[in-house]
């Protein structure tokens, strides 16, 4: 699968910020405030002058006027840390629904370089996989563009594990961005409790395919799961196949409302959809990017 | 119960098999397609549902059964066609004959035609006749199909036949035949063994008909000839009838007309040679119950005239005579200047006192022939014959014999056919009727005989003429089967399809589909034939032979026009159809 995007896509990507619901501490200066005051450009306030503090940040002008010895505070920006978890089970393996997947990821991979941020980007299956640091800059896409290319579907999920080998790395906090079907035999809330639970802020981009949401009126078929391998023989009859819909549709609503229970982002991004509509208006209407 | 074609235990085992075929087909586990999902989590969670079945997902699993058997069976009951057996002993063979004068197209007052109540009721009577051979026929046709205990054979005979004319027919038969049923409207009247049981289906119906049209030599000197129509009204009631006459393109009448009940016009119209030959007649009048009969046509000879090239060194009273005959344009060459080509556009050639040393391919009119190969046979003279007898030949239509003088005569050989002789025997007029070539030979000359003062020579040679190049010219024929002689090589219908011609003997019997003008080909002759009804017979649809206690018994109700098994295969089509569709949508299984 190609991943380049048109030159005017990324232009119209390189406007968008990645949203973080709080700020975190970050490594570099980068173009995001911290909470933290530093060196930056912004004036944000005048504090007593200590011994040891730079010279160089004493207000002169406050000290004639007040006769005080004050320093000049300003604001830290600093980057984001970004955590791009990318579901690569077999669940995914349907071609229009992985390839949605890697370029929503190179999309925000996009956006985040643009903006100095920290990517960290982390394929998993069953296991957590190798994490890649592609590094900062936008000239660095082309790396995050081979890299998702070489993601191959494959292994069961289980994001419990999953995020638990995660949490097992020590980790500044930051965004943790969740891409996946969230079909996990294992359930999906224990993982991402984990991952709320180390303190990132966690944003859920559910991928789902037509022939996840609608199975069709197949009659005798015999459905093989492609995780587990486990067959079973179904007459999908219409009220069986309705069944199935609500079922799907009802997972999609338990997935979105145990997001807003625990505060954490949820968009949908069906892979039928026009990738750049999911983009440019999905993520903004979900107030992930900005 | 009895069987279309086989034995009852064989229709029984046809039955058993394809109900227990379908059946077993029906439970045949077939492999299910392999679906790869992306996880059956939600399959799991929508199976270990405990939902509750409808009741059509109860029972729709029997009623697919239910169909697919019915379908098989459907089918197999139209193959082995059960039906009542009329009658425990054989009746022997039924011969059907269908009347197929024109008369029976006419339309009956409840809806249909006499044509299609007439094989409704065949139809029924060869269902009931239950295993005995049935063979249907035509008055037109003859024996059409059987005798046969098939009864899809003399289900699909019935379905092709159509009325066809053929009132002067012979009567079908059919050997080894116990009984004959007739079904007819009794328009033609027709001699029948009194053992022949009638089924009528006449209903008296208003009719406007032309019966006759045909051109015919003018009363008058002004003109000469004229078109004579005959139009009827066989109702009960005075009818607005339209008449149309119309010669090519042209319209030459056309007026409304009032006809009283039983009234018949006769309409006369001077016709002048310079125009079209083709002469139509129509008359459209509402509520007319017989269509074939509205329209009339005829040929008007004047109007195409003959191209006669004369071969002659001295054609004398031969050119004067032809210059005075209507209908015929003479040209002259010396037999010096003679060759095939040089004749080719001429409908006849004369030859007189002369001869061809090969056979002319044009008609030709040989006058006192001189020795040529191709007339083999001794010829020999005869000084003052006589000749009595003028015999019934069409060359010889009105020609009187005793008023002809002849100094001598020679024989005109062997290879034609004679058509009179002198007394001595000598042939004096020969005739060649064959597909090759078209001749006629007087064994004498105009300057040998006073042929040309005799009131027998404006008639023999236009006869001759006109037998040569328009031999079936004065024929009238009807719509229908008709026997013509052998030496006919092509006819058109006037749309221009060749018909196909059958050999019967040394005759061609061919059926002319519908009124119309046909060309005839005949060697190297061509005639217009005027095909018409013209038969009051036929168009008095009010009339019948047929005996009033017979035709009281004409049944209004007509049987089923179809034979069930038919039902029985749209049945099975349907449900296939059905249980089809209704499985690609998974509302059966």
């Amino acid at each position: 699968m190609a991943l380049r995007f048109e030159d005017d896509f990324l232009k119209k990507l390189e406007y968008l910020h990645v949203v973080s619901r709080r700020s975190f501490a970050g490594q570099n200066r980068a173009d995001r405030l911290a909470r933290k005051r530093g060196r930056g450009l912004e004036f944000a306030d005048h504090r007593g002058y200590s011994p040891g503090d730079d010279f160089r940040h004493i207000d002169w002008k406050a000290y004639r006027r007040l006769n005080r010895l004050l320093l000049r505070l300003f604001d830290e920006e600093q980057d984001l840390p970004i955590y791009l978890f990318v579901d690569t089970s077999r669940s995914m393996s349907e071609p229009v629904k992985f390839d949605q997947a890697r370029r929503v990821a190179a999309a925000l991979c996009y956006i985040g370089l643009a903006h100095l941020d920290r990517i960290t980007i982390l394929p998993f299956d069953g296991r957590l996989g190798q994490e890649n640091v592609p590094g900062r800059g936008k000239g660095r896409i082309f790396r995050v563009f081979e890299l998702l290319e070489r993601l191959e579907s494959g292994g069961d999920t289980d994001l419990r594990e999953t995020f638990k080998q995660f949490a097992g790395r020590t980790r500044q906090q930051g965004l943790a961005v969740v891409i996946s079907d969230f079909l996990d035999p294992h359930g999906f809330e224990p993982g991402l409790k984990t991952l709320s639970a180390m303190g990132h802020d966690v944003f859920v981009v559910h991928v789902a395919s037509q022939a996840d949401r609608d199975p069709g009126a197949l009659g005798e078929a015999r459905f093989v799961d492609l995780e587990t391998g486990e067959r079973r023989d179904i007459e999908v009859t219409p009220a069986l196949a309705e069944a199935y819909r609500e079922a799907w549709n009802e997972h999609a609503s338990e997935l979105e409302r145990f997001c807003g229970r625990y505060d954490l982002g949820y968009v949908r991004a069906d892979a039928e959809e026009p990738f750049e509509d999911i983009v440019l208006k999905t993520f903004r209407k979900g107030r992930f990017l900005a | 119960m009895s069987f279309g074609a086989m034995a009852a235990w064989q229709a029984a085992l046809l039955l058993l098999a394809a109900g227990g075929a379908a059946a077993a087909l029906f439970y045949l586990k077939v492999r299910p397609p392999r679906v790869h999902v992306a996880s059956l989590l939600l399959w799991r969670r929508v199976l270990d549902q405990r939902r509750e079945l409808t009741w059509w997902e109860r029972v729709r699993r029997a009623v697919s059964l239910a169909a697919t058997v019915l379908v098989a069976v459907a089918l197999a009951l139209a193959v082995a066609r059960p039906g009542p057996r009329a009658a425990a002993a054989s009746r022997g063979r039924l011969l059907i004959v269908l009347d197929s004068s024109w008369s029976m197209t006419a339309r009956l007052p409840g809806g249909g035609t006499r044509w299609e109540r007439a094989v409704a009721q065949a139809r029924a009577l060869a269902a009931s006749a239950a295993g005995d051979p049935v063979a249907v026929a035509t008055t037109a046709d003859g024996l059409v199909e059987g005798p046969t205990t098939d009864s899809a054979l003399i289900e699909t005979a019935l379905g092709t036949l159509s009325p066809a004319g053929g009132e002067g027919t012979a009567w079908p038969r059919a050997g080894g035949t116990d009984r004959v049923h007739f079904f007819t409207d009794g328009a033609v009247g027709r001699p029948l063994d009194p053992d022949v049981i009638i089924h009528a289906v006449h209903a008296p119906a208003p009719n406007v008909a032309i019966t006759a049209f045909a051109v015919r030599p003018a009363a008058t000197p002004d003109t000469p000839a004229e078109a004579y129509l005959e139009i009827d009204n066989y109702s009960d009631e005075a009818r607005e009838v339209r008449v149309t006459v119309s010669r090519g393109t042209a319209v030459v009448f056309d007026e409304p007309v009032t006809m009283a009940p039983g009234e018949a016009i006769r309409q006369v119209m001077p016709l002048d040679p310079a125009g079209d030959a083709r002469l139509r007649a129509r008359v459209s009048s509402e509520g007319d119950a017989l269509a074939i009969d509205d329209e009339a046509v005829a040929w008007f000879v004047e109007a195409d005239p003959l191209d006669v090239a004369v071969v002659s060194a001295d054609p004398g009273a031969l050119a004067l005579l032809l210059e005075r005959t209507p209908g015929a344009r003479a040209s002259y060459l010396a037999p010096a200047g003679y060759a095939p080509d040089a004749v080719a556009a001429a409908d006849v050639v004369v030859f007189d006192r002369w001869a061809p040393p090969q056979a002319p391919e044009r008609p030709a009119l040989l006058i006192a022939p001189s020795d040529v190969p191709w007339l083999t046979g001794d010829r020999p003279a005869e000084l003052q014959p006589r000749w009595t007898d003028a015999g019934n030949h069409p060359v010889l239509g009105g020609v009187d014999p005793l008023s002809l003088d002849i100094v001598t005569a020679r024989d005109v050989g062997d290879a034609l056919d004679i058509v009179a002789r002198s007394a001595a025997g000598t042939a004096l007029v020969g005739v060649a009727d064959e597909r090759a070539r078209r001749l006629v030979a007087f064994g004498f000359s105009l300057p040998d005989s006073n042929l040309a003062f005799s009131p027998a020579f404006p008639v023999l040679v236009p006869n001759a003429l006109e037998w040569l190049a328009r031999p079936w010219l004065s024929t009238v024929r009807r719509p229908g089967p008709v026997l013509l002689p052998g030496s006919v090589t092509r006819i058109v219908t006037p749309e221009g399809r060749p018909l196909a011609l059958r050999q019967a003997g040394d005759q061609v019997l061919v059926t002319l589909p519908a009124p119309g003008l046909y060309l005839v080909e005949s060697g190297a002759a061509r005639s217009v034939i005027a095909v018409n009804v013209g038969d009051p017979d036929v168009s008095n649809l009010s009339q019948s032979h047929l005996d009033e206690s017979v035709r009281a018994a004409a049944s209004g109700n007509v049987p089923g026009g179809r034979p069930w098994w038919l039902y029985a295969v749209a049945l099975a089509f349907v449900l296939a159809a059905v249980e089809w569709g209704t499985w690609l949508r998974r509302v059966t299984v």
